[in-house]
């Protein structure tokens, strides 16, 4: 609506009452500005070739209206061409998402507690791959002493090494997700932790150059309020993690 | 560097001092509390290297603290030569109730020799003293490690404050102590043989010389 009053965007992000220290965002949702619904829908031609000069102009001037960042960010980090058709996304968001759903399943075999809705915080291997039975960890987990996982891992023998440096990071992810963005209401739900956690022990798992660096886990966290499905928001995340593995090497050589 | 000189009531004092040990033991919290009097239940992990310098009062002289906060995953090591680089004193920390952060400080003080000076006053700092009910590490297990090494220690919650300045002050106090007995022995032979300082001869202050172990790290060229 023209001439409405600019919206706050915080009801979209809550901050949970007991935290009185966070500022409120600066961003305002600016009828006629800000990038809605309605104008993004009449973007897209009818086979869905998206006009994404117009849309970037009118996002650098108001922003994203908070019910379509998550769609509207799948084109920005690249994960979807903006010359392809609905049909072709769609088979293409299908096949990410039964990659995703591949990986995990390899990284469940490897450690149970990967989609499991818990998370570890402790290690449960030392260096050289024997395992540790912290008690934080059964506590954390329904890995007991005598379950599976630590029987296998016995007789397992030596473990490969890249899969001996992906179970070390584990309990630093852990710890990490314990402290990301825990100001907001959408961390007191646990799934939404554990959510966080598989998609990081994920990406370390398939791209154990990065592995995972602290730091990480405050990139993941918006593709993971923004985007509802898991596998859409470890793509979007890995799209990031493309971009800045690039920039990195662009500057720093290394 | 003048520390020799007669009138040094306006000398201004300076140490490094840096705080190391695992991620999540409170590193950054202990020094909100210290310089800022502050806590934050909910801060995030430390990315890279932080410093804050805190002013101190001696016996009557000012200090300056300037304290460096690191992120205490593995990874961030490839900076660490140059986080130690001129560190007089260092805060050793763990979280008293995870054992796994108190099996690690065997590691932390190898890192601490290795990357700076031997002289580096230490102080272990078993964090997290709120938190009686889960406790892991028993007062006694610390105090006996830092005897073994030589270390202060102390027992400190950056929730509740208790020990926090403390902590730190013992640190500095010490490596203040350190430095004035080392002026006043310069000074000693300073009347007896006036001729040594300008053969050569320095004040040597810890870990103002030390081995510089190169290592290609993140963004090193």
């Amino acid at each position: 609506m023209w001439g409405a009053p600019a919206e706050p965007a915080d009801s979209y992000y809550q901050i949970r009452p007991e935290c009185t220290d966070v500022p409120n965002t600066r961003f305002k949702i600016k009828p006629g500005k800000t990038l809605s619904v309605r104008k993004w829908q009449a973007a897209f031609t009818q086979e869905g070739f998206l006009d994404m000069g117009k849309t970037l102009n009118r996002i650098q001037r108001g922003g994203i209206h908070p019910t379509i960042r998550g769609e509207v960010w799948e084109f920005l980090l690249g994960c979807y061409d903006p010359k392809s058709t609905f049909e072709e996304r769609e088979q293409i968001r299908q096949r990410r998402r039964s990659q995703y759903a591949s990986w995990k399943q390899e990284c469940k075999q490897m450690f149970p507690v990967i989609g499991s809705g818990g998370f570890i915080t402790a290690p449960v291997i030392t260096e050289k791959g024997q395992p540790i039975l912290d008690p934080l960890v059964l506590q954390e987990t329904n890995l007991g002493e005598d379950s599976d996982f630590f029987k296998e891992l016995e007789s397992r023998g030596p473990l490969d090494k890249k899969v001996i440096q992906w179970m070390l990071t584990l309990h630093q992810i852990g710890l990490d997700v314990n402290r990301t963005d825990r100001t907001l209401v959408f961390y007191e739900k646990k799934e939404n932790l554990s959510k966080l956690w598989d998609i990081l022990a994920l990406y370390a798992w398939i791209d154990d150059d990065v592995g995972y660096c602290q730091g990480m886990s405050d990139l993941c966290s918006p593709m993971i309020m923004l985007l509802e499905d898991e596998a859409d928001a470890f793509w979007c995340f890995e799209r990031l993690m493309r971009r800045l593995v690039r920039l990195h090497m662009l500057f720093c050589g290394s | 560097m003048a520390f020799h000189s007669e009138d040094d009531k306006s000398e201004d004092y300076l140490f490094k001092i840096v705080l190391i040990g695992d991620s999540a033991v409170g590193k950054s919290n202990l020094l909100a509390r210290f310089a800022r009097d502050e806590f934050y239940p909910n801060s995030k992990s430390t990315i890279g290297v932080e410093f804050q310098t805190q002013k101190m009062d001696i016996n009557g002289k000012e200090i300056k603290a300037q304290i460096w906060d690191t992120a205490g995953q593995e990874r961030f090591r490839a900076v660490t030569s140059a986080y130690y680089r001129g560190a007089v004193g260092a805060l050793l920390v763990y979280d008293i109730s995870r054992q796994q952060t108190f099996q690690s400080i065997g590691r932390w003080l190898n890192e601490l020799h290795t990357h700076s000076d031997m002289n580096v006053v230490t102080i272990l700092v078993g964090n997290k003293s709120d938190l009686k009910g889960i406790r892991e590490v028993p007062t006694s297990e610390g105090k006996a490690l830092a005897e073994a090494q030589g270390l202060f220690f102390m027992e400190t919650s950056a929730l509740d404050s208790s020990n926090v300045a403390a902590a730190f002050e013992t640190v500095v106090k010490e490596i203040y102590n350190i430095l004035s007995r080392k002026v006043m022995s310069s000074q000693e032979l300073n009347k007896q043989d006036p001729a040594s300082l300008s053969n050569g001869k320095k004040v040597v202050i810890p870990s103002e010389e030390q081995g510089e172990s190169k290592k290609g790290g993140c963004c090193s060229t």
